[in-house]
């Protein structure tokens, strides 16, 4: 499909979805829900912006709200129905780590009817990263700068050309205008140069970031465990922001708080952090990480230990959000390549 | 779909004023809460919050249950200036029972310190209903002083069961007092039972679990028959929110009750 025919064909998706696109401001990628005015202006804000990295904000608070009212006690309180959402741009930084927030929240004895509904009423469009920046690290954990698996469609842009690949829920984006796009095959032009671009930011990202971790990084990781001065050398550069842990895709602790009502109350399920230091103080007032630097360490070790063996995987994509966020610049990289 | 966040509504019937900071509270859920002993639910205080608690009654009798909470902090202050007639909302149960399975034919040698006779409570309970089950019920409890053990007026009665058998001691004393002075470790000089083969399940403040355990462990108790209540941060129950996690676990779905032998490589378990 051309770019002309893209604004046609967000038009058609405007009329069943909800569109959310990438916009550039200050410099920085943001979510932006697209709005008919938006388009045929002439000016295309859009495919810079898909070309750009992944967003400031990230996807899993699309599905995993920061905050959401769970229960309305002594009430029952449903999922809203809402329209149906398309992401246009999802990098596979914020891709992957959704595979943990489905394992979590949407399988097991215990399911959280909320995210699920919000997660199953989600059309996810990825999107290739053709230039990595600084902040980029998804190639030190083993990750593309474009989507593997799990996405419903994969759109690729360049040189004027947008060439989406669907799967079975991502279909209905075809079908929503099936006469702008034209079937693409192998030898073309724009999938020739979708795999030129693709080496190429796996080249870039491989210069960004030449030095591979410790192979067996779970290991190292839990062996520094008990090495506070290992630690404390990074962690003295933390302001306690918590910007680190708001911002990253994988993170999913929460925490369940009641408000008051009238009669009865409301429960919210708020993103949580590991950095604050009540996180895990009990009733009786005993805290098994009072000391910061030892929730520092345990930050480290659930996101490269722990995670591994609960999941199969580090609770890291590389996105880099943590490091743009951090007023000490603590750089995950750094830290890491020290092991 | 079920929402693992909604508290069932349940009516306060009674209190009972145990020690001056410890009440036991008999809740009707307006359903049936299908627990077995040493499963824990999630109570709601309206507007305070949510904590999770054993219930300490028997799992033979559901339509009603007991819980023995001590005043410690924001929901508990705040649940023991509800009356009866309240309602509080409760979430559950969650967690692993004690497995009874693997105490049958054993001797059951349970070490309990202050409010920590709460959930082992449900666990007595439960294996004093079918005694036949199993060899011997030893249980050695200590408290602060005499003012502080919980049960007071039920342990006569606990003493009079077949196959029971029941020693006390209180930190400090006061005149009445006609048992042992010092420590619950001061009870287990004298192991009644086979060490090797029998059943330890500890439950109390964590220094008194630290030290219950070590004492255990020398004389000669297995690991793996060893059963300690973990007490970490909860707030969802359900394995979601990763507060309560300790080493390799979740204590809200892997415990309350883990073995020494899973968490012995934990650093400093007892906090």
């Amino acid at each position: 499909m051309s770019t002309a025919s893209r604004d046609q064909w967000l038009s058609k998706l405007l009329e069943r979805f909800a569109v959310y696109v990438p916009v550039e401001r200050e410099k920085q990628v943001h979510w932006h829900r697209l709005e008919p005015a938006d388009l045929g202006s002439g000016a295309d804000t859009i495919t810079p912006a898909l070309r750009r990295i992944r967003a400031s904000e990230p996807v899993k608070s699309f599905m995993f709200n920061p905050r959401q009212q769970v229960s309305a006690f002594p009430d029952k309180l449903e999922p809203a129905e809402s329209k149906t959402r398309v992401l246009l741009g999802v990098k596979n930084c914020d891709l992957v780590p959704l595979k943990v927030h489905d394992e979590i929240l949407g399988e097991g004895e215990f399911k959280d009817p909320f995210y699920l509904a919000q997660r199953e009423n989600t059309i996810l469009v990825a999107a290739d990263c053709p230039v990595p920046e600084e902040s980029c690290f998804c190639n030190l954990l083993g990750l593309t700068p474009y989507a593997g698996e799990g996405a419903d469609a994969v759109l690729s842009v360049s040189d004027g050309e947008y060439l989406l690949e669907v799967g079975e829920k991502g279909r209905q984006l075809i079908d929503a205008a099936p006469d702008l796009f034209q079937k693409a095959g192998e030898g073309d032009a724009a999938v020739v140069k979708r795999g030129e671009e693709r080496k190429a930011a796996v080249a870039a990202l491989s210069r960004i970031n030449p030095k591979q971790w410790n192979p067996d990084l779970p290991a190292a990781v839990a062996a520094k465990r008990k090495d506070e001065s290992f630690w404390q050398k990074h962690a003295e550069k933390c302001v306690e922001c918590f910007g680190c842990l708001m911002g990253c895709p994988t993170c999913y602790c929460f925490l369940l708080y009641d408000q008051a009502r009238e009669k009865g109350l409301d429960r919210t399920r708020v993103w949580d952090a590991c950095y604050l230091a009540a996180y895990a103080r009990v009733g009786g007032g005993a805290n098994p990480r009072a000391e910061f630097v030892k929730r520092f360490a345990n930050r480290f070790i659930c996101k490269f230990s722990d995670f591994k063996t609960d999941h199969g995987m580090f609770a890291c994509s590389g996105c880099g959000r943590c490091f743009k966020a951090c007023m000490g610049k603590i750089d995950i990289r750094k830290v890491l390549g020290e092991l | 779909m079920n929402n693992p966040y909604e508290a069932i509504p349940a009516t306060i019937l009674k209190t009972m004023d145990e020690t001056p900071n410890i009440r036991t509270f008999v809740l009707k859920p307006e359903q049936e809460i299908p627990f077995l002993a040493g499963q824990f639910v999630e109570l709601t205080v309206p507007g305070f919050g949510e904590a999770p608690f054993t219930p300490s009654s028997s799992h033979f009798k559901r339509d009603t249950f007991e819980m023995t909470i001590m005043k410690v902090g924001r929901a508990t202050g705040a649940l023991f200036d509800l009356a009866p007639g309240d309602t509080v909302g409760v979430r559950g149960p969650f967690g692993n029972p004690y497995p009874l399975e693997k105490f049958a034919g054993k001797d059951i040698y349970i070490v309990g310190g202050g409010v920590g006779l709460a959930p082992l409570r449900a666990l007595f309970l439960a294996l004093t209903h079918e005694i036949d089950k199993y060899k011997h019920i030893y249980l050695r409890y200590g408290a602060r002083t005499p003012n502080d053990i919980v049960y007071r007026h039920l342990l006569p009665e606990w003493e009079k069961l077949p196959k029971v058998d029941i020693d006390l001691s209180v930190d400090v004393s006061d005149d009445k007092w006609m048992k042992k002075v010092g420590v619950v470790t001061c009870l287990m000089d004298e192991i009644p039972c086979d060490e090797k083969t029998s059943i330890a399940v500890v439950c109390g403040p964590p220094i008194m679990m630290k030290f219950v355990n070590q004492r255990l462990l020398d004389v000669g108790f297995q690991g793996d028959n060893i059963y300690l209540s973990m007490e970490t941060n909860m707030s969802c129950g359900v394995g979601q929110c990763r507060h309560c996690r300790l080493g390799p676990y979740l204590t809200c779905k892997d415990g309350p009750v883990l073995t020494w032998a899973q968490i012995k490589d934990i650093e400093n378990p007892f906090v």
